[in-house]
């Protein structure tokens, strides 16, 4: 190579280097490693339980195709492969960092329990998000209410639940495992 | 072996910089990087469907490329898109230099016939490839490569490492005759 | 056409541009890389990505890019590994990769119209072979996974090594060169 191309190559070779020497040190470049948390805010909004949703609410969203709607199910693949909300898509909370929010979407996280989609919603909230809710005592709620309530509803119908057997108050399930196999069962 | 040509070529380390930055450019303004074997598969799974289009959509690999009402719409995947640009570039690039030449490229003693043979078996051997690994140089090696994707990466390796450990046995396709006694 | 086939168009064409400005238009030049008296590819291959690599990292850093949001290749482990050695054995074959074989056709060569027909056989032949090796083909699926990930370094890390990698490449490359 010509002595001017050396040259330039050097340059390059030098820019090169400096950022990259400076890259251990400037930690991730991932916008969700930088979040902020508004701690008076978000505790105040709890208070006034705007931060959840109940199923029945999740499950008009998801029958009248609210626009911008985006289901998180934050539970390991295993478990979303066994059963997940209709329209769901999974990110497990050790994945958290690649999330991408757009600002039109409104997102729903939901766990077996509840209580991971609410530390989600404190995480995803610090990101910057606004319109995040979630599902307050999680699929176990989404079963108990939706897909194998008290009574029938028009929403059971449409995601393809049934009713409670005659008597039973109270459910008979009590972990959200036993709750998706005793669906699966039903399964016609 | 043929030395080094004596054309007028850009410094690779001011090209690369540059492809670079087309690259990050692609990165941030389309949220994907570079590619150039999806076009061929995309436009692939055009002519497969106007011949047989049930083996298009029964297909697992090529029904991916069809629009979801089973028609094939290779003009409007971003990819083939590019390609057409790539040739739009590299077009005006050549004629810019006076590098435009209607030639068959070739080794020195390499006769035409053996040229042409094995760019098409290694372009077959190089489509088989891509869609094993999902990309080729420019899809996995530079845009995977670039956001150190692991299985990118392992293609580097492997079509670096496949490439340097055929090219003794095929030295005969880029020349045609022993260079004295030089290893090269 | 949308605005984003539009930029699609020009991305493609400063693509296009480049490779051949580096004259990698030219198979028996790119070929050279193989037989180590012209190692052009590797320069400008490694140059380019750790261009984008670093100006990636940075931008996200600075919060100019949502790094997140740009898709990562998905990674199978075992048939990006057969599909490379492959892939490898075409390329010193026919002196070409899909992108170079276009912008090859584009300046008058017709070797670059020979690779692009093979190309095309190519992924037609293996595309319908899929179903017939459909667990070798998904084998060692990872889905989004990156070296850092992988090693479980961070990110920061893993850039100034590649870069250290490259810049130490080029300087054995500048030296074998040298002695071609």
């Amino acid at each position: 190579m010509s002595t001017a191309n050396i040259r330039t190559g050097r340059a390059l070779a030098i820019i090169a280097l400096m950022l990259g020497a400076a890259a251990p040190f400037a930690g991730s470049p991932y916008r969700s490693a930088r979040g902020q948390v508004d701690v008076a805010g978000l505790a105040g909004m709890i208070a006034r339980e705007e931060d959840h949703v109940t199923a029945l609410e999740l499950a008009t969203w998801i029958h009248d195709r609210k626009s911008g709607l985006r289901i998180i199910d934050v539970r390991e693949p295993a478990e979303f492969a066994a059963y997940q909300i209709p329209t769901a898509e999974n990110v497990p909370l050790s994945q958290f960092r690649r999330l991408s929010v757009k600002p039109e979407e409104t997102v729903v996280l939901y766990s077996g329990g509840g209580a991971h989609a609410a530390q989600a919603w404190v995480f995803i909230r610090a990101m910057g998000h606004r319109q995040v809710f979630f599902l307050a005592s999680g699929l176990n709620e989404w079963i108990d209410e939706v897909m194998n309530p008290v009574a029938s509803t028009p929403i059971t119908r449409y995601f393809g639940g049934v009713a409670r057997p005659e008597g039973s108050t109270s459910p008979s399930a009590s972990t959200t495992a036993d709750k998706v196999k005793q669906l699966r069962r039903r399964g016609c | 072996m043929a030395l080094r040509a004596p054309q007028p070529y850009a410094n690779p380390y001011v090209a690369g910089t540059c492809l670079g930055l087309v690259l990050l450019a692609a990165f941030v303004l389309t949220g994907r990087g570079l590619g150039a074997s999806g076009a061929f598969a995309a436009t692939s799974t055009s002519a497969v469907r106007a011949v047989a289009p049930e083996a298009a959509q029964t297909s697992p690999y090529f029904s991916r490329y069809l629009e979801a009402d089973g028609r094939a719409r290779p003009w409007h995947d971003w990819l083939v898109i590019e390609i057409l640009g790539v040739v739009a570039g590299g077009l005006v690039s050549a004629v810019a230099a006076g590098r435009w030449r209607l030639t068959l490229a070739r080794g020195r003693g390499v006769s035409p016939g053996a040229r042409v043979t094995a760019a098409m078996g290694g372009g077959a051997a190089m489509g088989a490839g891509a869609v094993l690994a999902r990309g080729c140089t420019s899809g996995q090696a530079l845009t995977g490569g670039a956001m150190l994707s692991v299985g990118s990466w392992i293609f580097i390796a492997a079509a670096f490492g496949g490439a340097y450990a055929f090219a003794r046995p095929l030295r005969a396709l880029w020349s045609g005759r022993r260079v004295g006694g030089s290893t090269r | 056409m949308t605005d984003s086939l539009v930029l699609a168009f020009v991305i493609g064409v400063a693509f296009g541009f480049t490779l051949e400005r580096a004259g990698l238009a030219d198979a028996p030049k790119l070929a050279r890389q193989f037989y180590l008296t012209d190692l052009t590819v590797f320069k400008v291959m490694f140059s380019a990505l750790v261009t984008a690599m670093l100006g990636l990292f940075w931008l996200g850093r600075l919060g100019v890019v949502d790094v997140s949001a740009i898709y990562v290749p998905e990674t199978f482990m075992a048939p990006q590994f057969l599909g490379g050695l492959v892939f490898g054995l075409g390329f010193v074959a026919c002196g070409l990769c899909p992108g170079t074989s276009c912008v090859s056709a584009a300046t008058g060569r017709l070797d670059g119209v020979a690779v692009i027909g093979g190309l095309f056989a190519g992924v037609v032949a293996m595309g319908f072979a899929v179903p017939a090796i459909a667990p070798f083909f998904t084998s060692g699926a990872r889905g989004t996974f990156t070296i850092p990930d992988a090693l479980h370094l961070p990110y920061g890390v893993v850039v100034f090594a590649v870069t250290l990698m490259a810049l130490g490449g080029f300087m054995v490359a500048e030296r074998i060169e040298a002695r071609a």
